[in-house]
């Protein structure tokens, strides 16, 4: 299992990106579980807000920060990381 | 997601009518989120103001106690003495500056023309590395302290995310593909010239930059855009290098950032450049002038691009100074500068 997340936006307009592969990863699968890409929101046009753009095997989807709560949220801190 | 069951000329009524203050700020959220996100709305202002009436702010400042809630608790309110936290009061006196600026170039009383309550909530987060515009009010994070600094910092931060605002409650420009790099180019403009006014800098003396400060020492770069030189503000290994086109062969065909937003503002913020120091003088004088009326003029669809925007300036500078004013050809000579053409169907 092969989770990316692109990080976008925000008042800087940064991209930050990061990979994770449950090969190397053991708590991957156990975070990817509890989430429903499906049941996310769009993320909306709020001006400056993180854009998160989430790639779960293939399946995708883009959340915006205000929306980024629970299972995923801890996933895409979990892939990025302290990244910044 | 929000409930939009409530039609908006009844949200409106309520915004304005109701006795029960919650209520009316409740209506307001709502329109001010609908706004945000959706298409053609355009919250009519409550009557011209005389041109004596000395507009006043009304400003709040809330502190998050680094959590990723809003609005949190109100440390300042209008009028209320310094609270002694630099990030809080920093906040409370660039929402002043950028009042006041809007006031004294343009008559305008604040975000909505109609003296719209500012509110602002600092230390949001936990080394949160942003500032937004949430649709009602100005977000602040205190930065990581080792790429970025305090949000509150810059002056055309706080001049930035303002001017979101006042884009949402006229042109109303959609935040994806040219027209979101035209709002964010908005931004941009009036952030700078927020800072110009501030300085009582001439275009030619000004930096151009947006973000000069927020860059922590040792980050190898000037601030996060350049007017003046979009591609150079800066190059660092943590943050790669600034990808912001001038012109339109350079143009970034992306899906990401809601179509590349942030990175081509860069063309029509260049463009903006080369017609103030074209003109001369003071930015915020008759470059401003004209962007002000093209963004709050009415003609712009929300979707307008950067070819039916380069038109509606010229059309606008040509109202204030004649086809044949020097003031409009150098915003004519400042779109080919960009490779943006003028045709009129554009």
């Amino acid at each position: 299992m092969r989770v990316s997340v692109v990080r976008s936006g925000g008042f800087a307009g940064l991209e930050r990106r990061a990979e994770a592969d449950s090969i190397s990863d053991p708590m991957l699968s156990r975070l990817v579980g509890r989430v429903d890409l499906k049941s996310v929101p769009p993320p909306g046009r709020i001006p400056d807000q993180f854009l998160y753009e989430i790639d779960i095997d293939g399946d995708r989807t883009t959340v915006g920060e205000a929306q980024l709560h629970g299972a995923l949220r801890e996933l895409v801190h979990h892939v990025l990381g302290r990244a910044r | 997601m929000r409930c939009h069951i409530v039609p908006p000329h009844m949200l409106e009524r309520i915004a304005r009518d109701a006795d029960d203050p919650a209520l009316r700020a409740r209506a307001r959220r709502t329109l001010a989120l609908t706004s945000a996100q959706f298409t053609e709305r355009r919250m009519t202002a409550a009557g011209a103001p005389s041109p004596s009436e000395d507009f006043v702010p009304d400003r709040t400042i809330n502190d998050a106690g680094h959590r990723e809630e809003l609005p949190g608790r109100t440390v300042r309110a209008e009028g209320a003495p310094a609270t002694g936290d630099q990030t809080a009061d920093r906040a409370y006196d660039w929402l002043g500056a950028t009042f006041d600026f809007f006031e004294t170039a343009f008559r305008r009383n604040s975000i909505d023309g109609a003296g719209l309550k500012m509110v602002s909530t600092v230390h949001y987060g936990d080394k949160y590395d942003n500032a937004f515009w949430n649709g009602e009010q100005m977000v602040y994070g205190d930065g990581d302290g080792t790429v970025f600094t305090d949000f509150t910092g810059p002056l055309d931060v706080t001049g930035h995310e303002l001017t979101h605002g006042v884009t949402q409650y006229t042109a109303n420009l959609e935040y994806y593909g040219q027209s979101g790099a035209l709002n964010e180019s908005m931004s941009d403009v009036f952030g700078s010239l927020i800072k110009q006014w501030h300085l009582a800098q001439t275009a030619d003396r000004a930096d151009w930059l947006i973000g000069q400060g927020l860059l922590a020492p040792g980050v190898d770069g000037v601030a996060l855009r350049s007017m003046k030189e979009p591609g150079t503000a800066y190059d660092d290994p943590r943050l790669g290098k600034d990808p912001q086109p001038a012109h339109m062969d350079h143009y970034v065909d992306t899906h990401s950032d809601n179509g590349g937003v942030h990175i081509n503002s860069g063309i029509p913020n260049h463009a903006f450049y080369l017609a103030a120091t074209g003109i001369g003088g003071n930015a915020w004088e008759k470059a401003g002038r004209v962007w002000y009326d093209t963004l709050t003029g009415g003609s712009l669809a929300t979707d307008v691009g950067f070819a039916g925007f380069a038109v509606a300036t010229v059309q606008a500078a040509t109202r204030l100074y004649g086809a044949e004013g020097v003031e409009t050809k150098a915003v004519s000579k400042a779109w080919a500068g960009v490779g943006v053409p003028l045709e009129a169907n554009g």
